[in-house]
């Protein structure tokens, strides 16, 4: 861990502000990279059932949210 | 509601959504709004608000001022769960290359969809419906930026605040578009 992230994670303490940013933030990067490992799955020929298996969500879930992005 | 709108209303409109997508906001602010009203050529609002001393590049530095304001990038919120965003990209990166994880529409990309529009937000629904409220008040035909103007100086929302900071009040304004109105045609 760096130094700045030894000094922000010590600033965190109970602030909410602080720690709902936080977790905006995770939410904003976990939803960047799902889109990024759904894509390259289906480029290198997964099923949408494969895909939703290695996530641990329903094929309906992962279709209904990727399909309109032509993966 | 729009068939009332000028042609130079209507552009601001447009001008609202562009401002909104440029900005990378999903929704359209009263700010964005504001923004437009300096943009679209030869109208009365942009006239007011020079009047009234309210010139584009100081809104624009407190609309920039204000999305920058109480809000921490996510390098410093994830940092605080012990996450180092730079280095998520860098791996991000090795895999899939160089501006990977800024290019998914999750981060923002292309959030404008195919055709669609982005949706106004609930303040400035209600500055449009005040607009329409004191272009009916003023007994004016038509919908013009300056009905905009008195909209937005009365709906909730940054664009209100941001005119109040520089001294623009409601009254002294409507008092401006009924003068200049008598001089020229709405705009």
């Amino acid at each position: 861990m760096s130094d700045a992230t030894q000094v922000a994670a010590a600033a965190s303490s109970r602030d909410p502000g602080v720690g709902l940013a936080a977790v905006a933030s995770l939410r904003g990067l976990l939803e960047s990279l799902e889109e990024l490992q759904v894509g390259n799955a289906r480029r290198q020929g997964w099923s949408w059932q494969q895909i939703a298996d290695a996530l641990r969500v329903s094929r309906q879930a992962v279709h209904k949210k990727y399909r309109r992005y032509g993966l | 509601m729009f068939e009332r709108f000028t042609v130079t209303a209507r552009l601001a409109v447009v001008g609202a959504q562009e401002q909104a997508c440029r900005r990378g906001d999903d929704r359209i602010r009263t700010e964005h709004l504001l923004l437009a009203l300096y943009d679209v050529p030869d109208h009365l609002a942009g006239t007011v608000l020079d009047v009234l001393g309210a010139d584009r590049a100081a809104v624009e530095r407190a609309v920039d001022e204000r999305r920058a304001g109480g809000r921490v990038s996510d390098a410093v919120a994830l940092a605080t769960l012990g996450i180092d965003l730079d280095e998520v990209r860098r791996q991000v990166e090795e895999a899939f290359g160089p501006g990977a994880l800024e290019r998914t529409r999750a981060a923002g990309a292309g959030r404008r969809r195919l055709g669609g529009h982005i949706p106004f937000d609930r303040a400035t629904k209600k500055a449009l419906e005040l607009a329409l409220r004191e272009a009916v008040r003023l007994e004016h035909r038509h919908l013009g930026t300056e009905h905009l103007l008195l909209g937005l100086l009365q709906a909730e929302g940054a664009a209100g605040e941001i005119l109040a900071e520089r001294g623009i009040r409601l009254d002294a304004t409507r008092t401006a578009v009924q003068e200049m109105g008598r001089h020229r045609r709405a705009g």
